[in-house]
């Protein structure tokens, strides 16, 4: 979770930029092993998570998965999250990728799935969770991510959103999801991924961000935090190693922008959407 | 459960931080549809939560499962369902939509940049109450003063975007549909009692032809006086993006939707081209998009200068005072960031909209 209060926020004149200042002796160099142990003894503690993911498609039900997606979709294309209704374009970004990966996207009206995202474009070129809310990196990696499934990635202004996001870099590398709020590593993921589906990722700084990734590492449990000096945790560990994947990190697996899945994965099942070159 | 004195506030709000968030909110929607607990008295329930997680994605969004609950209740007959606060559904439908104005606006003040909570308010307007142009002004008014005290917060000049944009859309249906608009607000999805058409009525006579060129002049001082008051916000030079680009389609009268489809192309497409085209680029190098390369050095981030051909002018009063107000920040400001924002915009300027 950001921490806000740790930014200093006065509204006097020339109030400097939210930003994390990071320190001459922050990590510098890439922690494989350590991360490696913190994911394992994480694993240990079977309290603290609620599942664990492997490459075992073969042990779910795909009919009733798929059936679940479609009653889901609502009439104006749009999905909800479960049966109570919330809508918000992480849904469909969800139905697409859970369908392209089990070769079933044809069982939703793709038309009208994208008419929503669509709807959900903004201005500056970004998306938000629903038609006429602000937009935010988290938001535009999903609509970005669908309408590369759906093969409509040439729907999107990509150098007025590519500019959006190579805006959301501030002076310490880092990256954020919306104006005036701290950088934290995840976004890394969320913009740095939407970049690359859109053939936009040179407009970043990336050894500036890669500094500031490999900063937000703990050197003694492992891991990564949203932030450098924070506490580490697993998700903000995945999007900080896929994010070093995207800057061409040699020691960590190419990773795919669309699903943050290993491409190896991905060609195995022939599930590699086309992005803008 | 059924007891009232248990949903005694104190221990309301204890209940809140006890339970697992998720699995509590499930409990409070069975009760709800077994008719067990009000939908009004789980609102309550839910600003209090609130007021200790101004964030709560499932705060939120259990909140608009119980106003999607009674707008479904308010859909009944009114003689069968005269109500929880037995008064007539338009005015329920009021109050709950100022409620919600209200419990936004707090938790917006509890958490910078609230993204939820502003969401959630631009929810309330297009769901549950009307995007009449009164309740537009009113909420443009309503929150003037609170942007100006959060100048950092982009979530909330995001929703007077929003509005000045509905206004837009408002005075466009209005001039083209006004006979409709006689007979009941269709663009809204809530659902249409003989009470309320007769309450549009009233309400389109006051929503003669609203001069939204004047609120969006208005919100571009607005913007104005707050980026000279308060230098190197970015967020304040969002706005003023967004406010010069609703001006700007309002005076070329080009459809919103057009901006979807469209790329910045060799040719003179501007952002309002509506033919969608395979997206190029002429940017092989890094973007130099704030300009502050110019004065440093970054290793491995190479500068650019994007050449376009220019759009033929359409409006030469609109560009020419911006480049003028930039150009003044320019050379009056003292802040690193203020000039690096005013940069970044007039390339914004160049780039995006032609001009």
């Amino acid at each position: 979770m950001p921490r806000e209060d740790n930014a200093s926020l006065v509204l006097l004149q020339g109030t400097p930029q939210k930003d994390v200042v990071i320190k001459p002796d922050a990590p510098s160099t890439l922690l494989s092993e350590k991360h490696a142990d913190y994911i394992a003894s994480y694993g240990t503690k079977k309290d603290d998570y609620i599942l664990i993911l492997y490459e075992s498609l073969h042990v779910v039900d795909v009919n009733k998965i798929v059936e679940y997606i479609q009653s889901l979709q609502k009439e104006d294309g749009s999905f909800a999250g479960d049966k109570w209704g919330e809508i918000d374009t992480r849904f469909s970004f969800c139905a697409a990728a859970t369908l392209a990966l089990l070769g079933k996207l044809d069982a939703i009206d793709v038309e009208k799935a994208v008419e929503f995202v669509l709807s959900c474009m903004n201005f500056d070129g970004g998306f938000g969770c629903r038609p006429g809310s602000e937009s935010h990196a988290g938001q535009i990696y999903c609509c970005t991510g669908f309408l590369a499934i759906t093969d409509q990635l040439h729907q999107i202004n990509v150098d007025l959103l590519g500019w959006w996001l190579c805006e959301r870099q501030l002076p310490s590398g880092g990256l954020n999801g919306r104006p005036e709020k701290l950088p934290d590593v995840c976004y890394s993921w969320w913009v740095l991924a939407s970049l690359k589906m859109i053939g936009r990722l040179h407009w970043i700084d990336r050894e500036k961000l890669r500094c500031f990734i490999l900063a937000c590492q703990d050197e003694e449990t492992g891991g990564f935090a949203d932030r450098p000096g924070d506490m580490v945790d697993p998700f903000h560990t995945l999007f900080g190693i896929a994010g070093l994947s995207l800057l061409g990190e040699e020691q960590i697996k190419a990773v795919n922008p669309v699903f943050c899945m290993p491409e190896d994965v991905l060609r195995r099942i022939n599930v590699q959407p086309e992005l803008v070159s | 459960f059924a007891d009232h004195s248990v949903w005694d506030s104190w221990f309301v709000f204890r209940l809140c931080s006890l339970f697992k968030k998720n699995y509590f909110i499930f409990c409070r929607k069975e009760l709800i549809l077994s008719g067990t607990l009000s939908p009004l008295k789980d609102l309550h329930l839910g600003k209090l939560a609130l007021t200790k997680f101004p964030k709560s994605p499932e705060t939120w969004i259990h909140r608009r499962w119980v106003l999607q609950q009674l707008i479904q209740e308010n859909s009944l007959p009114a003689v069968v369902n005269k109500g929880n606060l037995g008064v007539a559904p338009a005015e329920r439908i009021h109050r709950l939509v100022q409620e919600e104005m209200d419990v936004c606006s707090e938790a917006a003040g509890r958490y910078p940049s609230n993204y939820n909570a502003w969401s959630h308010r631009i929810w309330v307007l297009q769901n549950v109450g009307k995007l009449t142009t009164k309740v537009l002004l009113d909420e443009l008014s309503s929150t003037k003063y609170w942007v100006s005290m959060h100048v950092s917060d982009h979530s909330g000049f995001h929703y007077r975007q929003f509005l000045l944009k509905s206004l837009i859309g408002r005075t466009v249906n209005d001039n083209n549909t006004l006979v409709q608009n006689q007979m009941g607000n269709e663009q809204n999805s809530s659902l249409q009692t003989e009470e309320e058409c007769e309450g549009a009525e009233a309400v389109c006579v006051e929503e003669q032809s609203v001069d939204i060129s004047h609120y969006l002049e208005e919100e571009l001082d607005f913007c104005t006086d707050l980026i000279d008051t308060y230098p190197g916000h970015e967020t304040l030079w969002c706005h003023r993006r967004c406010v010069f680009y609703l001006q700007h389609h309002l005076i070329n009268k080009l459809p919103l939707l057009s901006v979807a489809a469209s790329s910045v192309d060799s040719s003179d497409e501007t952002l309002y081209n509506s033919h969608p085209n395979p997206t190029t680029s002429h940017m092989a190098q890094v973007m130099d998009v704030d300009g502050l390369n110019e004065s440093s050095s970054k290793q491995g981030y190479t500068q650019e200068t994007k050449r376009l051909k220019r759009a033929p002018m359409q409006d030469s009063f609109g560009p020419e005072m911006e480049y003028r107000f930039i150009d003044k920040v320019l050379s009056t400001c003292r802040d690193v960031d203020q000039a690096r924002f005013a940069t970044a915009y007039r390339k914004w300027l160049v780039t995006f909209l032609g001009q």
